[in-house]
This record gives structure tokens, C-alpha cells and sequence, in this order.
């Protein structure tokens, strides 16, 4: 399992890339695509609007490719920018609107989950569905904190918000998990999940 | 023993847990051709425009014909002064009034349609919220921004005219 702010990519390859080699450009897509989509998933769910999200966030990638100074791994690099086209889309006016059609939230979070399959450990596919649960906004500060390890600060900065909110979020998010994890009587769980 | 913050660092290792790069996604040719498209798309904004422009036409066209039918029976049936029955007719274009002389007398029934127009619109209004958040975000250029606001305006204006149209159509039936 590579997380994407681990995956580096050679340098001859980028510099390829950055001349315009499809070649190149191929396989940085095959390196890092699998973790982008992934990541842009955590934040916005299994809805067509990710893979708008992880199209739009690979354009900007090979158009700003001459931009990236190889300073860190251009997983990282690339981290920020679908970050950042995440918070883009759950920031809009348009997408907070779509958002509060109740049909539409359950299609980007809960419902829109993905099929469960066998080499899918039971465990998993219940993290998938709390985090699935929670609304947009909170589950992004979640995993931003729990997991991308960005601070309160960083996160208020990205969501143009303050520390409070960040922290506020963060609260509720945990609060709404901790209820899903509580442990409970094995048939309710059991039923939790198959729901 | 647990203490208080248990929990939230077992949902952070849950969390962590997940895998990272479990996604499937499209193949690196359907990449390239939705890049084309795009690009493509991007360039026929201005078309867009053009077809936004032409709904409207078509609708407002559509409206005022029911209207100024809708008018005319009311006139005739309610037995209304004579000037009653042509509202706001010095204010509409000469084109447009050649245009409707060269009518038939009997117009046919025309059912036009506007849901797949007010989709249109309404992603064009989507894009270009999308453009005018990354052009907020990324710091672009004032005058960038002040086009995208009054193109958002227009999309916004033809959207209501088309939905306007529509109610008049439907109190006319």
C-alpha cells in the first residue's frame, strides 16, 4: 500500500514528461493515478464527481508539471493539488447547494460506497461506511488531520476558515465515528453493515 | 486502562488502515481523450454562449407569442378596449415583429421543450462557478475574474428568461 505523498517518480522520466513525452507522461500516470483517485475519493465519495475531480487534478498535474522543483516526491506535490481541487469543489456555491439536496448527498456518501467484495476485509468496508457517513466538510477535516497530517492551522488556511472550525469539525467528526465504533450487541453491528 | 483520547486514536488508526491506492482508475488513453474533450469544450464556451443565446431567442419567442395570444383571447372574449390586447408592442423590435407577420395566420402548435436548455444552462452556471473558485483561490487576474462574473450573469439572466417562459407556457395552457 503506497500512499500518494510517498510515490516518486524518476528524474529523467520527469524531465520527459515536462518536454512534452506522452510516454513519460504514461507513466506517471500509472504511478500515481491509483492514489490520487483513492485520496480524491476520501474526500468526496464514490459519486462521478470524483473521477471529475481526479481528470481535472491530472490536467492541472501535466500542465504544471515545469512548475514542480522536486523538492519533495511529486506524490506530494500532486497531494496538494487534488487537495486542493477537493476543497475547491466542496467550498462552491454550486456544490453546497447540490449538497443540501437530500437525494444527492446520500448518492456522494453513504449509498454511492462501493460494492463490497470478498477480498475486502469486513473491517474496512465499516471505516468506509462511517467515514461514508459523515458530512463533506467534516469528513475532509477528518482525514486531512487523522491521515494527510496537516494541523488545525493548515486546514483553517485551506478552507479559508479558522482554527476553531477546523477544531469544531474535527470534534464533531470523531464525536459521529465514536457512536459507529462504540461497541454494541454483535447483531446490531452485524445489521449496521449490511444496511 | 483507557483514557479519554482512546477512541479518537483508534478511529485514526482505522483511518490510516484504509488502503491508499486501492482505486481503479480509467485507462491512460480514456485519460487523454477526456483531456481532448475538454479542451474542446472549453473552446466552444464561447459557442456555448451562442447557444445560450439562441435558447433564449427561441424561448422568449415562444413566450411572447403565447402571451400575445393569450392576450388577444382575452381581449376579444372580455370584450377589453382595442389597445388592451397588444401589450408593450411599441416596445418590441421591428425584426421581431417582421418576423412574426411573416407567421402564418394560424400558427402551428409548437411544443418547445426547454429541460434539456435549463441543464445547459445550469452546467454552464457550474463551470463557470468552478472557474470563478479556482480564479478566487489562484489569485488570477481582476479583469479574469470581472468576465467570468458577467458571463455568470448572462447564463444567470437566459436561465431565468428560460424558466419565465416556461411558467407563462404553462398558465397559457
Amino acid at each position: 500500500m503506497t500512499r500518494l505523498v510517498e510515490i516518486s517518480v524518476a528524474e529523467a522520466v520527469l524531465i520527459r514528461a515536462r518536454a512534452g513525452d506522452l510516454g513519460a507522461q504514461q507513466l506517471i500516470y500509472a504511478a500515481v493515478a491509483p492514489a490520487t483517485l483513492t485520496l480524491i475519493r476520501r474526500f468526496v465519495g464514490y459519486g462521478a464527481i470524483s473521477q471529475d475531480l481526479f481528470q481535472d487534478t491530472m490536467v492541472t498535474l501535466y500542465e504544471r508539471l515545469a512548475q514542480f522543483r522536486g523538492e519533495a516526491p511529486l506524490g506530494a506535490w500532486l497531494r496538494q493539488i487534488a487537495i486542493s481541487k477537493c476543497l475547491m469543489y466542496l467550498r462552491s456555491p454550486w456544490s453546497r447547494a447540490r449538497l443540501c439536496l437530500a437525494g444527492l448527498d446520500r448518492e456522494t456518501s453513504a449509498a454511492a460506497t462501493p460494492l463490497t467484495t470478498a477480498a475486502t476485509p469486513a473491517e474496512m468496508i465499516d471505516v468506509e461506511r462511517a467515514l461514508a457517513q459523515l458530512a463533506p466538510t467534516a469528513r475532509a477535516v477528518l482525514w486531512m488531520y487523522e491521515v494527510e497530517g496537516y494541523s488545525h492551522e493548515e486546514i483553517a488556511r485551506s478552507f479559508g476558515r479558522s482554527v476553531s472550525f477546523s477544531k469544531s469539525q474535527l470534534a464533531r467528526a470523531h464525536a459521529r465515528l465514536r457512536t459507529w465504533f462504540a461497541p454494541q450487541d454483535p447483531e446490531s453491528h452485524a445489521q449496521r453493515v449490511r444496511s | 486502562m483507557h483514557n479519554e483520547s482512546d477512541p479518537e486514536r483508534d478511529v485514526a488508526r482505522a483511518l490510516r488502515a484504509l488502503p491508499a491506492d486501492d482505486a481503479r482508475p480509467y485507462e491512460w488513453q480514456e485519460f487523454l481523450a477526456r483531456r481532448a474533450h475538454a479542451a474542446s469544450g472549453l473552446r466552444s464556451i464561447g459557442g456555448g454562449a451562442l447557444v445560450a443565446a439562441a435558447v433564449l431567442a427561441v424561448a422568449g419567442v415562444a413566450a411572447w407569442v403565447r402571451f400575445d395570444h393569450h392576450a388577444v383571447s382575452t381581449a376579444v372574449t372580455a370584450d377589453a378596449p382595442a389597445d388592451a390586447a397588444a401589450p408593450a408592442d411599441a416596445a418590441e423590435p421591428r425584426a421581431a415583429e417582421r418576423w412574426l407577420e411573416s407567421l402564418p395566420r394560424e400558427p402551428a402548435i409548437v411544443r418547445v421543450g426547454t429541460r434539456a436548455d435549463v441543464l445547459i444552462l445550469e452546467d454552464r452556471i457550474a463551470q463557470v462557478d468552478d472557474l470563478l473558485t479556482a480564479g478566487s483561490v489562484e489569485r488570477a487576474q481582476a479583469g479574469h475574474l470581472l468576465a467570468l462574473q458577467r458571463t455568470r450573469a448572462r447564463l444567470v439572466s437566459s436561465l431565468v428568461q428560460v424558466r419565465y417562459a416556461e411558467t407563462l407556457a404553462d398558465e397559457s395552457r
